[in-house]
Parts: structure tokens; sequence; C-alpha cells
């Protein structure tokens, strides 16, 4: 603090200064740029569902171990069929709940009876691991009602996000924080 | 350890006291300005805390050791890739009615999901156990190691430059050493980099098929023309480029039939031909196939299965069977025979059989099963790919080059719905793809694929293939009518380019065939009609009553009719109608005539025909 | 087309969709909403902020004024509890030269305000008062602080030749943000699986390699490793003011050298030598300011060869180059694996593909050599550093390797004196600077 007269530095805190100087004056320059290009609104991570190949990356490339990507249902595009091509196996055993003819690995997807020959399917986001099974399913035999989202509940929001580098469809993209989500809606005519 | 001399500092320091430092003191809140020497209790809760961080250390080590020990066993017993599960439910695919099977499935997948989740919880309190463990650990060791390290003793002062001198040229040598790691780590990197990349873009190029050393393989125009390439032939028309023909078999001195060979597999697909080379398909969910047969004798020269495709399924999507997964006609364009199945797998071979390429376009969302046949150009092939009305990726029409299977280019198309094939016509002074599908008529440019004009006149179930004869393009809308279109307009033609429609007797299957003067269809019962080109009027119909899926074939004034059960019927193509011969051949015909180097070639499910049209 | 249609021709042209959606007409049911659960809360993200300006304030003040250790102490445990364990280690300032590195050179991506504080405020912080932020308000630095046991002495000779790496490691997290390949920095990231106690199982061992290092090594990732360490390094030699250990004049006792875990504490030097070893010297130095241009040259060569291996971590450029072998001999996939599925993608429009690949080899070029000639440049000025002298009279912190962690203040019995813990008749007579030189 109060060091005796002889500092002989007097040439150090001069360059210091300058240094000092010239650095706030780039830092200042650099915020400007980067001012003129940056936004108040945070990005996130989310899934295009039209890339989205199912290629199953979702489920083991995220850095939770209980994957941030999950299946969601749009529920106006369903056709609630009876054989559901995202819930059953391939060629079913039988059009029961029993495990042997569920496409899903986790059980996730419920399926209620709502009136005849129409059945709902509602994912159980606690089970689903984001495999894609039933997406590839549904996409390719159904209407493609189901599909793949990062859950904003869940995402830890990494600077990077480790399922995105390794994206087959290059379906990962940033979306401002204010629309979070990419759903798929009804084919417009 | 020291003599009080040489710790004089200390001994200032400490007030006489060995080993006091104000360093511990500083941490031990005693209140006391220096703490005296460790005390007993001091010593004891000392041992007791370090004893208590070794069990916090061993309690962490056992969570890490169980986390590790599920992490690992994890692979195998996770529900979506246990290969013991899967391999279950495969044997149960093949044995359904196996009850021990399902029990079996049902135990295992309980069992291996209830494992995971039960997994996902250990690992949420495994985590916090660890951090509970750590801090106690952490707490435990440093008040314990406070509590009984030696302070430390403030050296003596002579010692100050001691260390100084040698550290300088040290550093230097850790920094070279540090850098001379890094570099042979990235020299390494460097050596390992073999990139096939082109520096140059002119060499991209290269890589991307472009320029004169793709060009120069496709086939010319007169060479296209003179043979069978497509289905519908060189012009999809139904009518050979050139050549005298006589389609009266039954006056032939040869009485027609040259040679018939067996067909190896079933389809719907016509014959194309090139050179002496005729080419067909066949297959169902199983085995898709390529058939070479000689034009000459009609010996079978190869056949080639279609499989190994990147990326077709391995589970056959379901086709209905009267369609039938070789419903497409394949094209060939005297480089490469091109097939494609209702599956989407898209394959070339050469000439002699050798697979060129394959690729798989994805399973096609289409209720009777894909079945619009390749169209070529010299140096282009196009895929007219219609999906039922929302399907994932949409309609579109693409066009590949035949050398390499590389996608030139591709648009989507705002249609669904169809089963006719397109084709390929020069008119107006460029060369069009026109396409039918639901809800247009389309034409999109040969080179870029960019839309040129479209006619929302489409209803119904689109079958049958257009034509384009005398300028116009006659189509069947089968929900509206035989319309004819001048090809030369631009953006919506509907209004401005229909030159004439009629309603009467349309075909559904069957496409048109004209000649320039006259247009002709046939109805699947058989009713033959024949219009006027320039304005649509009826000038006659004659019913044959006989079933007819083919579609008629036009030689200069003769007109081929094929019933499915084998009536080769040949009419004149005139003003007013003339039956000019009939011939039974004994087979069924689904499949439309080739007429190449005056000779007929008839798909029929036996038997593929070779027929005599010489004068 | 040729084709039995008509057993299905009578059927109705088709719906609009495969299935088309029921109406319920019978149960009235009632179609679920897709739920979409809400990011967190925007102006919590302005929160963070405030929190790092309240910390870095309060650590400065810590430091300079209060020169308590606890203080930072609580300081740190409440960063670890805030940045770390809650924020889970992201908005973090370790990972945003990046995002700064992205934003300048791509303009399709701008950079969120809240990173460009996060990456600033730090910076000008240390250029007044040192590397505040280490000391008690990045998660990473405190939660390896609160680890470290006992500490073992890194030698000085080792710990100059590994402090180039954090160097390096920065020019390359910037290299691979600036081509729009990635944020290696977040990737490899040894702390934050600690903060979710989560992550895979690369990450998860290193984490554990970081903290069993940590209990015995002060900082190891903050030394020998962390890239915005070293930009806070070099910011900090610019500082206004600085840690000083003693509040009055040194005894020269040492307790303050011991005191620090992490080698930053500096000895008196006579800032002058022998004359006999002088001339040595200066030739030294002189062959080093000379051998500064050559090494960035022979860095800016070496880094154009590491061009294109390098670009080839690049999903794009990895994707064309895996494009352009498949066509030159195609290999059938018979499963469709993710690396299948990329490749039919490439199918679709290798023109695009490529075209933007050969860009980003460009790119890869001139950052590559960028790249080069910093290694060289940080390698050059480091030997320059190790031959210039500091006339130093007291025990005093380097002003770039200190964290400001502030253990040292009551290792010094001036301090000790000062906060009354010591009666000042304790310590030994002054010894005049001067009288030593």
């Amino acid at each position: 603090m109060n060091k005796p007269a002889n500092e002989p530095t007097t040439r150090r805190t001069f360059l210091r200064n300058g240094a000092r100087l010239a650095a706030m004056t780039s830092l200042g320059a650099l915020g400007g740029v980067l001012a003129s290009r940056s936004q108040a609104e945070n990005w996130v991570w989310q899934i295009d569902p039209q890339k989205c190949l199912r290629c199953g990356n979702c489920a083991t490339k995220c850095v939770l171990e209980q994957s941030a990507v999950k299946c969601v249902h749009a529920f106006a595009m369903c056709g609630y069929c009876n054989l559901c091509t995202g819930y059953f196996e391939p060629e079913p055993n039988a059009l029961t709940t029993a495990a042997e003819n569920q496409l899903c690995p986790t059980a996730a997807i419920k399926r209620t009876f709502i009136e005849d020959p129409y059945y709902e399917y509602v994912i159980d986001e606690n089970l689903c691991i984001g495999c894609a099974k039933c997406v590839e399913g549904c996409s390719r035999f159904g209407n493609g009602s189901l599909f793949l989202q990062i859950r904003h509940d869940r995402c830890v929001r990494c600077n990077e996000c480790a399922i995105a580098r390794t994206c087959p469809g290059d379906a990962f993209r940033r979306v401002p924080a204010s629309q979070p989500y990419l759903l798929k809606t009804t084919h417009a005519h | 350890m020291t003599s009080p001399g040489d710790n004089l500092d200390a001994a200032a320091l400490g007030g006489g006291k060995q080993g006091a430092t104000p360093l511990s003191s500083a941490h031990v809140p005693t209140g006391s300005a220096v703490a005296p020497l460790r005390s007993g209790t001091e010593v004891q809760s000392g041992v007791s805390l370090s004893r208590t961080a070794w069990i916090a250390a061993g309690f962490c080590l056992v969570v890490v050791m169980v986390m590790l020990y599920q992490h690992f066993r994890a692979a195998e017993r996770d529900p979506w890739k246990s290969p013991q599960l899967l391999a279950l439910k495969e044997q149960l695919r093949e044995s359904p009615a196996d009850e021990s099977l399902r029990s079996e499935i049902r135990r295992l997948d309980l069992e291996f999901r209830q494992r995971y989740f039960r997994r996902l919880a250990l690992n949420v309190t495994g985590g916090w156990l660890l951090v509970g463990g750590v801090i106690v650990f952490l707490m435990a060791s440093r008040s314990s190691r406070r509590l009984l390290e030696k302070p430390p003793l403030p050296p003596r002062r002579g010692d100050t430059h001691a260390s100084a001198p040698a550290t300088v040229p040290r550093a230097r040598w850790s920094v070279a050493g540090v850098s001379a790691v890094l570099v042979a780590g990235l020299f390494v990197v460097v050596l390992t980099g073999s990139s096939l990349l082109p520096e140059r873009p002119e060499d991209l190029d290269k890589v991307l098929g472009r320029g004169e050393g793709a060009a120069s393989d496709a086939p010319s125009l007169a060479e296209f023309q003179s043979n069978w390439p497509q289905f519908r032939g060189p012009d999809g028309a139904g009518m050979p480029a050139r050549g005298e023909w006589n389609l009266r078999f039954g006056q032939s001195p040869e009485a027609g039939v040259l040679w018939k060979s067996p067909v190896p597999a079933h389809g719907f697909n016509s014959p194309v031909v090139w050179g002496n080379r005729v080419f067909l398909s066949g297959g169902n969910a199983e085995k898709r196939e390529v058939f070479c047969f000689d034009a000459n004798d009609g010996q079978l020269l190869w056949r080639r299965a279609v499989e190994n495709v990147p990326g077709s399924p391995a589970r056959q999507p379901e086709i209905p069977e009267f369609a039938g997964v070789a419903a497409p006609t394949m094209a060939c364009d005297g480089r490469r025979a091109f097939v494609i199945f209702a599956n989407g797998d898209l394959a070339a071979f050469t000439l002699e059989g050798a697979p060129a390429w394959s690729k798989h376009l994805g399973v096609p969302k289409n209720a009777y099963g894909h079945s619009a046949s390749l169209a070529l150009w010299p140096g282009r092939l196009i895929v007219q790919w219609e999906q039922e009305d929302g399907a994932p990726g949409g309609s579109k029409l693409m066009a590949f080059d035949g050398a390499n299977g590389r996608l030139l280019w591709e648009r989507a198309k705002p249609t669904h719905d169809s089963w006719a094939s397109p084709i390929v016509i020069e008119a107006a002074g460029r060369t069009q793809i026109i396409t039918l599908a639901l809800p247009f008529m389309m034409s999109h440019s040969l080179a870029d694929g960019n839309e040129l004009w479209r006619a929302e006149l489409m209803e119904g179930e689109v079958t049958p293939t257009p034509t384009f004869s005398g300028g116009l393009v006659i189509a069947v809308s089968p929900g509206f009518g035989l319309i004819a279109l001048r090809a030369d307009g631009s953006g919506d033609v509907k209004e401005s380019h229909l030159v004439w429609e009629n309603h009467e007797n349309l075909p559904d299957v069957t496409s048109p065939a004209a000649n320039g003067e006259l247009v002709f269809t046939v109805t699947s019962a058989g009713l033959l009609t024949c219009f006027d080109l320039k304005d649509g009027k009826k000038l006659w119909e004659h019913d044959f009553e006989m079933e007819v899926q083919a579609s008629p074939a036009i030689a200069g004034h003769q007109l081929l009719l094929l019933s499915t059960q084998g009536d080769a019927v040949t009419v004149e193509a005139s003003r007013s109608f003339a039956e000019l011969s009939r011939v039974k051949l004994e087979d069924r015909f689904d499949a439309s005539p080739a007429l190449v180097n005056g000779r007929v070639y008839l798909r029929g499910t036996t038997n593929l025909w070779c027929l005599n049209g010489k004068p | 087309m040729v084709l039995i249609f008509l057993l299905f021709g009578l059927s109705a042209a088709f719906a609009e969709q495969r299935f088309p959606p029921p109406d319920f007409s019978e149960t009235n049911h009632q179609l679920p909403i897709t739920t979409t659960p809400p990011t967190r809360a925007e102006w919590l993200q302005y929160l963070d902020v405030a929190v790092l300006a309240a910390g870095l304030g309060l650590a400065v003040w810590l430091i300079y004024k209060r020169r308590s250790r606890r203080g930072i102490f609580w300081l740190s445990i409440f960063s670890l509890s805030y940045f770390g364990f809650y924020r889970e280690g992201c908005v973090c300032a370790i990972g945003a030269p990046q995002n700064i590195a992205l934003g300048l050179f791509h303009s399709g991506y701008a950079v969120p305000v809240t990173v460009i504080a996060f990456f600033a405020l730090p910076l000008i912080v240390a250029l007044f008062a040192g590397r505040a932020f280490c000391a008690g308000v990045c998660p990473h630095g405190a939660l390896q602080d609160l680890l470290l046991i006992k500490p073992l002495k890194v030698p000085a000779w080792l710990e100059h030749g590994l402090g180039i790496l954090p160097f390096i490691f920065l020019g390359f997290g910037l290299t691979f943000a600036a081509t729009g390949t990635g944020f290696p920095i977040c990737r490899y990231d040894p702390i934050v699986p600690i903060f979710r106690l989560n992550g895979p199982s690369l990450l998860i061992a290193l984490a554990a390699i970081t903290v069993l290092l940590a209990m015995f090594v002060g900082r190891p990732y903050c030394r020998f490793l962390c890239p915005y360490g070293a930009l806070l390094k070099i910011s900090s030699l610019a500082s206004k003011w600085r840690v000083r250990v003693t509040p009055d004049y040194c005894t020269q006792c040492r307790l303050c050298e011991h005191s620090c875990p992490f080698g930053a504490m500096r000895e008196p030097a006579p800032g002058t030598i022998e004359p006999k070893s002088l001339v040595t010297e200066r030739r030294r130095l002189g062959w080093l300011l000379v051998l500064v241009p050559v090494l960035i040259a022979g860095g800016a060569w070496f880094g154009g060869e590491l061009a294109v291996p390098v670009s080839k971590l690049n999903p794009t450029v990895e994707l064309a180059e895996r494009y352009i072998a498949q066509q030159a001999s195609p290999v059938d996939h018979g499963v469709m694996t993710p690396e299948a599925l990329s490749l039919e993608r490439a199918e679709r429009d290798p023109e695009a593909l490529l075209t933007s690949a050969a860009d980003l080899r460009r790119r890869f070029w001139l950052a590559c050599v960028l790249f080069g000639g910093w290694i060289g440049l940080v390698v050059g000025l480091k030997l320059v550093s190790l031959s210039l002298r500091t006339r130093r009279t007291d025990f005093e912190p380097d002003r770039g390797a200190c964290f400001a962690c502030a253990r040292c203040f009551r290792s010094c019995p001036q301090e000790l004196v000062r906060i009354g813990q010591m009666p000042a008749s304790e310590l030994p007579a002054p010894v005049p600077a001067a009288a030593k030189a």
C-alpha cells in the first residue's frame, strides 16, 4: 500500500497505463462491433422436425443421462388409428398393450380408447428417452404426428449442443428463446 | 531441526516458541494473538477428523464403484439396446403363437425397464451422495490437516536467492519441451491428414461430375430415338420414331411370333429395348430383379437382384398385390439400364449386368405402390415421385445423372397421388418434362427443373400417361375428360392453353395413342374411340368387348391393341374404323408393347414374346 | 401406366391425410394440447449478469479493502452454488470467447447481450484489479479451490512450461469457433459434468481426474488449461491495482510464499545482474528477440499444414470428404446408421455441400495459419519474458499468476500486526531494501 518513495516504476506504470488504455479501447471496439450484431434475446437449441432423420442419436448423445429430447405429439395431425405404426412393432403379434407388441422400449406411450375405432396416444415424458423409434414408425407409415423436440424444462442449454454436433440431418439449430419450439402443424392446403 | 541461530526470524516471530505460526493461528478462531503449541485435545480431534476423512473417502469410493458397475452393465440391459430382447422379438415374429416367448418378452421388458429407471434414480442419488461425501471429506481432511500438520517454518534468510538462478534455464527448457511435445503431436495430426476434397474450385467440378467428361457418356438423340428406351418409347407416345411397319400379324408370312422366352418373375412393367437387348424387371417383397434378354433369340443373358441398396429398409413396405413392387417400367440409355421398384430403390446396371450404382429414395407413401415409370432423356434420368397428400417430404420431381446416379436437381411439387408416368418432350424450343398428378398437369424444364407451366385440370385417380403429338399434350384426367393443351405456355395455362376437351369414353388405365392426326383411347372394357387431334371431336368408336390393360401402340396407320387374354388386334388408324388383323397369343398381357427395329415385344405373364413387325 | 386399378378404381379419391383425423362425433372428445414447457425466464439471464457484477464488486472489495480470505471463501461457496450447481455451469465466461469469435465471423449468429457481459466484465475488472473473477466468482475456480487439501509444490520451471498451454488452448478454441466448427472449450470442460452430476463417460473421467488432481495441485485447470484465465492473465499484467501481501514493509519471512498453493509468489529480485553474465544475458535476449518473428513465421507455416487435417473435424467438411470417398468406392451400409443417413443427405445436394466444404477449408487455412502464428508468438514471448529481469524489493504475487485468493494476507506477520492479532513488538527489525541490494 504505502510504498517507499524509491519505487522505480514510473516507466512501468506509464507502460501499464498505456496497455490498459489500449485494452479498454480494443474491448470497447470489440463491444461496439458485437453490439451492432448482438441481440438481447438468448438462443436455445431446437430440432427442426422436417429435417430430422430419426437416427436415434438424440437418445444417446445428450449430455444428460436421460436425454432432454422427447417425443412430442401433434394431436391435431394424428389419425387416432387402432393400428398405430408409432405404437406397435411392425407386424405386431396382437393389437394389445402387451410388451411384445410395443415399439417403445420404455413403454412411454399411453394408448387409450376414445371411441370406435379411435385410440389416443399420449407420451409420458418422464419415461420417454427420445430414441425416435415411434417417430420413425409414424413418419414412415402414418401421418407423421409424432416428432422429436428438445424439452426446455430439461435442456441445460449447453453452449454447444452435444447432439447437434452429431446430427446426421443437420436438424438442430439455435432458435430465439421466445419461440423455443418448432412444432409440426396440420398440413396446410 | 534447526538451531536457534539459524532460525532467527522464526524465533522472533513465534515469540521464542518454536513451531508456532501465524499461518495456523489465522485459521483457528481462538481469539488469542498467536496460537500456542498443539494441545492434546487438538491433536485428538485432529486424529478423529482424519479418521472421518478416510471414512468419507471410502464412502465416496464405494458410491463411485457402485455407479461404475451399474454404468458398465447398462449397455446390455438397457431396454432399447438389449440384444436378448431384440432376438426374442424376432423369434416371436417367426412363431407368433408361442405363448412362452410372449411371457418371456414381457418379463425381460419389465425387468430391463425397471432396471433402467432404477439406474437413473441411483445416478441422481449417487451424485448427491458423492457431493455430500466429498464435502464431509474436504471439511474433515482440511480441519485435521490444520490441526495436525506442522506449521511452516520461515527458512533461513540466506536461502533467499538460492534456488532462483537454476529456475530460469530449466524453465526455458521446459517451455521448449512442452512446445516440442505439442508440435510433435500436431505433426502426427498433419501426417494423418489426407484429403479427397479438391483445393481448387475448378477441381470441384470434376468431383461433382460437371463438365465435359460426364456428358460424353450420354447417347446421341438419334441413337436414343432409334431404340425403345423407356415406357411408351423414345418420346413416350407409344410410337416408334422411324421405320416401315406391318402390324398385321395374321397375314405376315412368318405368322408373327419370332420367339418367346419364359419371364422369370412377376411384374407389370413393360419391356424396354436397346440394340439387341431387352430389359424387364420383376420381383416381390423378398427379391427384386432385373432381367436382360437377347433380342435376337430371346435367351436370358443375365439376371441381377437389386439388393444392399444403401438406406433401403430391411423390412419391405406393404404393396398391394394388384400393383406389385415391379410396376414401374425400366429405362435404358444404351450405357446403363435403370430400374426403380415400388419400395423406393433406384438402381443402374451396365448392359453387361454389372451394378453401376444404386440408391434408396425413401419409401414412397402411396396406397397402390409407386408405379410411375422412369423417364429418360440422353444423360438425364427422371423420377416422378408422387406421394399421398401430406406425406413427409411431399411430392417431387428428380433428375439424376445416369452415369453416376448423382442427383442433378430436385424440385418439390404441389401435387399428390398419381400413377401416371412422366414424359419428356421437345416443344416451344424447350425440353420439358410433363407430369400428371392431382391437381395439376405440370411442365418442368429438363435443364434445371424449374417449373414452366401448370394447369389445374387433373381429377380422379390419375393413371394414364400423357402423350405428345402435333404440338399438343394429350392427357386423360379421369374425373374430368380427355384434354389437349398447347405446350408453349408459362405459368397457369388452364384457361389459355386448353385447346379442347372431350368427356366421352374415358380410359381409366391405358394411355392415349396419337399419330399427329388422330388420337385413340381404349377403356379397360375394350371400347376403342378415335378422336380428331385438331378439335377433339369423336370420329368413331368400336366396342371390342375384351379386357384391355395394355396401352395401344401406333405405327404409321396401324394401331395395335392387346387384350389381357392375348388377342392382338390391329386396327387401321384412320378416320373410319377397320379391323386389319387379329391373332390369339396364349398368355395374359398387362404390359404395353415395345416396337423397335421391325419387332414387337410383348410381355406376358408367362412369356416374353417377340413378333415380326416388318412389312 | 399399365396397371390394374380397376379393383380399386371405384374407391373415392384419397383424403387429405393418409389417416384423416377423426372428428369424434360420438364422444365429442377434446384433443389434448401439445405441451411446450417454457425455457428459463428471460429476465433471469439479467439476474445472472447482475449476480456476476455484484460478485466481481464484492470480490474486489474483499480483496483490497477487507483483505479477507474468509470473505473470499464464502463468496466462492456462493458462486459455486449459484453459477455452478444452480446454473449448471452454462452461462460462463470461460466459453464466452468462442461465442464472441463465432459472432464476429458468422453473420448468422448474433451474440446475446448477456454473453457479451460475461465475456467483458471480468476482463474489465482484471484491467483494474487483477483476477478478482478467478478469486471467488468463477465456479470452476471456486470448486478447485475448495477441493485443495494438501497442495504440492509444482516446480517453478515446470509451471513456466505448462503455463503456455492455456494460451494455446485459447487459440485452438477460437480457431474452431471462428470457423463455425464448434466450441471445444465447452465440449471438453472437465468441471461442468460435476455441476450437472451427469455427463458423457469421457467427461466424467476427465472430471474425476481433475477432482483428484485438484486435491493436491492448486487449481490445475485454471493454471494449466483455462483459456479465459489466459486472457485474464494478460489483462492483469496491465492492472491498475495489485494484490500486495504486506500492508507495510516486507520482513522477508517467506511465509507468504509457503502459503500460496499456486506458485504465484515471487521473491525479491535485484533487477540487475553481475556484469560478468550481463553480456551473455544481453546476447541471449537479442537472439530471442530475433527468434520471435522466426517462431511466428514457422508456426504460421506449420499452421497452414494443419489446415487440412484439422478442417476434417468440422462436420460439414468431414461429410464432404466421406461423400467423395463414397462416390469413388461405394460402400453399402446395411443398416441405416447415422453416418449412412448423413451421406444420404449429402447425396441430395452434393454441390452445396462440396462448395461450402471448400469454402470452410479456405477459412480453416486462414484460421490455422493464425493459430500456428499464435503458438509461435506465445512460445517466443514466453522465452523472452524468462530473460527479462524485474526489480522487486518485497515478496509479492505475480500479477498474472495471482488468483487473488487472499490466502497470503494472513500469513504475513505485518498483516497480523495490522489487524491486531500480533503485537508489533514481535516483528523482526525492518530490513531496508537498499541494504540488501
